[in-house]
């Protein structure tokens, strides 16, 4: 990359660091650290949680997704909208109002310690492996690309965001987010304008190239429990999942727990959902105009740079024979796509037979492109993730001088507001729901801040680690993760199981269980159901299991909220 | 920290529900355009 490029990324890097230290001025409370003494302005914490959201993995996957796939995955966040009307009229004001640091501590209030302990663990267990991954995807594509050691890119990414957050906590966090939304929001706006300009057809022909390749197909209103991406999932499925992550995770709670009222955090998780459809869709464009853009100029036949070295190495002839073949196909689909320019742009109403043409010529391309991922996967032992690679080669070979470091600046504060809120979110559940309900209840603010301190570091630490040992762990991580979309709608069942008046402990602790046994069986015995579908099936266990066990065990059981949790008032 | 004053609360009301229309009709407008590029671009 040119010097002026990683001028503009370590600028970048060292300004929101800087910053960040600069906003811990002042914080010597755990409330100021953990919830800055609930005095946010709402659209700053509404930025915040829309800069959470939006990882590298946004950044590099989901763009890569749309050059391959086109702009369905937008389908996802159908249900995001619904999710935070329902939120702002039900889990927020039951959350800001008891005056929580976490989210399950409102748990025992409601229920019992233990149904507390154990969403709280079921938390850090994911979050920690997540914080992990979030990290490791755009270290080890910048790895690939740059040729760098793995661990360097961890640490680039890795140390500044454990600094700033180790120390200025939740402040440094919000403030540092709402700078890293900006840049990530400049950076896609300029990838669109250079596309825009660089294709050489006109943006409507260009779309139309899309539209012929199957890539403007939005909406698919096919009602299918195995496609997981439709609009149905989205709405039904969609709208349990984003429920579940900003109703119950500490992650996102903890953002509108930093709100000064009830309205504030209603307003900011409004804010945080403003956006999301259409710049989702404005992500997924970029990837579907890379793909226009390659069918004028020949791109690479392996985008990962490391497994092209590798494939060239290992299978010289193999290679070069599908290269040629690849040539030969990319030169018949340009032909194909300027017919269609050239009709589009007379409108002479061929318009069907030119794109007819096309997708034969472009499945020609997508062939050998498979042939070569496989002969990729063979020699380099590694299953091959493509996609992941096409958007970072795109910058870096096609952007102008100061832009590709402006995006990949953009991908790795992405990636750290990401790991930013979640380190913070880990620190508070393991101070408030553990270290201090379990092991040191009574200490002053000063000890408690500082065992925050540390906390926030072992986690940071402990992503870095996953993230380093990401390729050994690669099998482990999706275990982890997969375990991890076992109890996310259970967790869910389980704070609506809170605002039903009869339900009680016993029947919320067992029915948590019941929900995440309910999503293994549908997990593993029809594994061909998406998992959106999962949500909606914990969801519905836990609350019918809880409030027949509550039912039946009415009278013996705990009816009240604990009364000897510690206040937080 | 002190509590919000009901005025402040009662702004902080009405500025809710100014957002919670405008996010409805972004994401309604959202949804018509992406709806209408399908119809258009799709061949």
């Amino acid at each position: 990359m040119h010097p002026l490029n990683w001028a503009v990324v370590i600028v970048w890097l060292s300004y929101v660091a800087i910053d960040g230290l600069r906003r811990a001025r002042g914080t010597k409370h755990i409330e100021g650290y953990f919830l800055a003494s609930r005095n946010l302005p709402w659209w700053a914490v509404g930025l915040s949680v829309m800069a959470t959201q939006l990882s590298a993995v946004t950044m590099i996957g989901t763009t890569g997704q749309g050059a391959v796939d086109g702009m369905r995955f937008v389908q996802f966040y159908f249900g995001l909208p619904i999710a935070m009307l329902i939120l702002g009229v039900t889990i927020v004001p039951f959350l800001h109002g008891a005056k929580v640091f976490t989210a399950y501590e409102f748990l025992e209030r409601r229920f019992d310690a233990k149904t507390r302990s154990l969403t709280a663990f079921l938390f850090l267990l994911s979050r920690g492996m997540s914080c992990g991954t979030i990290l490791a995807a755009p270290a080890v594509v910048f790895s690939a690309v740059f040729g760098w050691p793995l661990p360097w890119c961890v640490a680039f990414m890795g140390i500044p965001t454990v600094l700033y957050t180790m120390i200025g906590g939740v402040q440094a966090v919000t403030w540092a987010d709402v700078k890293q939304m900006a840049l990530i929001v400049v950076a896609i706006i300029s990838i669109v304008i250079v596309l825009l300009v660089r294709i050489p057809v006109s943006p409507g022909a260009a779309l139309h190239i899309a539209g012929a390749a199957g890539r403007m197909r939005t909406f698919d209103f096919s009602f299918s429990l195995t496609n997981t991406y439709t609009f149905w999932s989205g709405i039904i499925g969609g709208t349990f999942l984003m429920l579940s992550y900003f109703g119950t995770d500490q992650s996102q709670v903890q953002r509108y727990l930093t709100a000064r009222s009830v309205n504030e955090a209603r307003s900011s998780l409004l804010i945080s959902a403003y956006w999301k459809i259409p710049l989702q869709a404005m992500i997924l464009l970029i990837g579907v105009l890379v793909f226009v853009f390659y069918t004028f100029q020949a791109p690479p036949l392996l985008f990962n740079p490391a497994h092209e070295r590798d494939v060239r190495a290992a299978e010289p002839a193999a290679f070069a024979s599908l290269e040629s073949r690849y040539g030969a196909a990319l030169t018949e689909r340009r032909a194909a796509a300027n017919e269609i320019a050239r009709v589009t742009d007379s409108e002479d109403g061929t318009e069907a037979s030119a794109a007819s043409a096309f997708r034969v010529r472009d499945s020609v391309v997508t062939s050998v492109r498979a042939e070569a991922l496989k002969l990729a996967e063979r020699a380099t032992g590694k299953q091959s993730k493509d996609v992941n690679y096409i958007i970072p080669r795109f910058v870096l070979e096609q952007l102008p001088l100061g832009l590709a470091g402006l995006f990949i600046a953009g991908v790795m504060a992405a990636a750290m507001s990401a790991i930013a809120a979640e380190l913070n979110s880990l620190a508070t559940a393991t101070v408030i729901d553990f270290y201090r309900r379990w092991v040191k209840p009574e200490a002053s603010d000063l000890h408690f801040l500082n065992v925050s301190k540390g906390a926030t570091a072992f986690w940071g630490l402990f992503a870095c680690v996953v993230a380093t040992q990401a390729a050994t762990l690669g099998s482990l991580i999706e275990v982890v993760n997969r375990f991890g979309s076992f109890f996310y709608g259970s967790i869910l069942g389980v704070f609506i199981l809170a605002m039903i008046p009869r339900s009680r402990a016993f029947g919320a602790f067992v029915g948590l269980i019941c929900g995440m046994a309910a999503v293994a069986a549908v997990n593993f015995g029809a594994p061909q159901i998406a998992f959106l579908w999962h949500n909606v099936v914990g969801v519905v266990t836990v609350v019918v299991v809880g409030t027949l066990l509550s039912a039946m065990s009415g009278k013996h059981a705990n009816t009240g909220p604990a009364t000897h949790v510690p206040r937080t008032e | 920290m002190t509590d919000p004053t009901p005025t402040t609360e009662q702004a902080s009301a009405i500025r809710f529900r100014r957002n919670l229309v405008r996010v409805m009709s972004v994401q309604v407008i959202a949804l018509i355009v992406l709806w209408l590029v399908q119809r258009h671009f799709s061949i």
